[in-house]
């Protein structure tokens, strides 16, 4: 069903790519208003700006506010390049050279653990809790491809 | 200020040099993944930045000025614009999420606390195993928020006194790794379930975990998709407490 729904939206008109950076941007503007409050209001809790739109716009399109072909394009435009935008990330690392001297090795070895520690501890982690579904509540948990 | 600085600045100092040399090494690194057929060390995001890297310092050294000074000056002013772009491409990742909403509605219990225990776990393995290697609480609140996307996991890291510019290093490395390493790690860890090999990949190598998710199947692939999004928010919400209660937050 929830397939079907899809399907009509694709075929609808994609809105004019002006329209589409106006939302992004209407959405990371009020963002940005949210944020600074929320930080006096929760200084512990650190919640960047994009995380706030992200949630702003995942709940606009699940409230049928906004509808998908007036985002769907230019989305796909911005993620379709996000390795390159990282790149200023990257390069930023010049300005830290002295760390990566004294630590730099023992830093690359244990993000190196890391990486491996977060695919396996999530993965069995969620295999445990899909097995609690399964068996100890019996629900359903065949997926479609 | 030297005389060299102020010429570098007026001839370097506008964004397009920044800007210029991304494009530059990001396409170059592109150009090396392609005919080298996939070499994992040859990815372009991993190229550009080691390659970024080397050119700023072979050029401070050329012009005789310090490294930090010549990045803030000559790369920074582009690099910030760009860098700004993270934040509608960061927004943008709704789409993705809200197009698998089918899954999200049926597991959204399952995946919200397979993400939140399993980042508890790791976050103290982390923890314990940078202890080991001596690394000092800079380091470790750098490293901490990696499984974030690197534009939310960057902010993060500053806010618990951490280096963004090492945690952006770790997110980067991340999907280096998952890259090489993914279906090795799949085969010897036995990792079967799709749902959790999806959010297992999206968390460790973010977009690319991503990628490499949908090769081994959709639901795997959406799974990562919708982990790759949610655990930035987790992240966000449970590494500043971890980092409270280990005091390792000033």
């Amino acid at each position: 069903m929830a397939d079907k729904s899809n399907d009509t939206q694709a075929e609808k008109k994609d809105a004019p790519i002006l329209i589409q950076m106006g939302i992004f941007a209407a959405i990371l503007f009020v963002s940005s208003l949210i944020s600074p409050w929320l930080a006096a209001v929760l200084p512990k809790f650190p919640v960047p700006t994009p995380v706030i739109g992200l949630i702003i716009l995942y709940l606009l399109l699940t409230l049928h506010i906004v509808k998908l072909e007036w985002v769907d394009k230019f989305a796909t435009f911005m993620i379709g390049f996000i390795a390159f935008l990282f790149v200023p990330s990257g390069v930023q690392l010049t300005a830290s050279l002295d760390i990566m001297k004294a630590q730099g090795l023992q830093l690359v070895t244990v993000i190196i653990i890391s990486t491996v520690i977060l695919l396996v501890v999530i993965a069995y982690t969620t295999s445990l809790f899909i097995w609690i579904k399964k068996n100890v509540f019996h629900g359903d948990v065949t997926v479609h491809e | 200020m030297s005389a060299t600085q102020t010429t570098i600045i007026t001839y370097l100092g506008t964004p397009i040099f920044g800007i210029c040399l991304s494009i530059a090494v990001f396409l170059l690194g592109q150009w090396l993944f392609k005919i080298s057929h996939g070499f994992f060390l040859f990815q372009p995001l991993f190229v550009g930045m080691v390659l970024g890297i080397f050119i700023l310092w072979l050029m401070a050294k050329a012009f005789g000025v310090d490294v930090t000074w010549f990045y803030t000056n000559a790369y920074k002013p582009g690099g910030d614009l760009l860098f700004w772009f993270l934040n509608p491409a960061t927004i943008a990742f709704a789409v993705p999420l809200y197009k698998r909403n089918d899954i999200v509605k049926r597991f959204w219990l399952e995946i919200i606390l397979s993400l939140v225990v399993g980042l508890f776990i790791s976050l103290y393995l982390i923890y314990l195993i940078a202890k080991l290697f001596g690394i000092d609480n800079t380091g470790i609140a750098s490293l901490l928020p990696q499984a974030a996307t690197t534009a939310i996991a960057m902010p993060i890291s500053g806010a618990i006194g951490g280096n963004p510019a090492v945690t952006a290093m770790a997110c980067i490395l991340n999907a280096v790794i998952i890259y090489a390493l993914a279906t090795f790690l799949i085969k010897i860890f036995r990792l079967k379930e799709p749902i959790g090999q999806g959010l297992g990949l999206g968390t460790a190598g973010h977009a690319v975990g991503s990628a490499k998710a949908i090769q081994l199947g959709s639901v795997p692939g959406a799974m990562a998709s919708i982990a790759f999004v949610l655990i930035s928010i987790v992240v966000d919400l449970v590494v500043p407490t971890f980092a409270n209660l280990l005091g390792i937050m000033h």
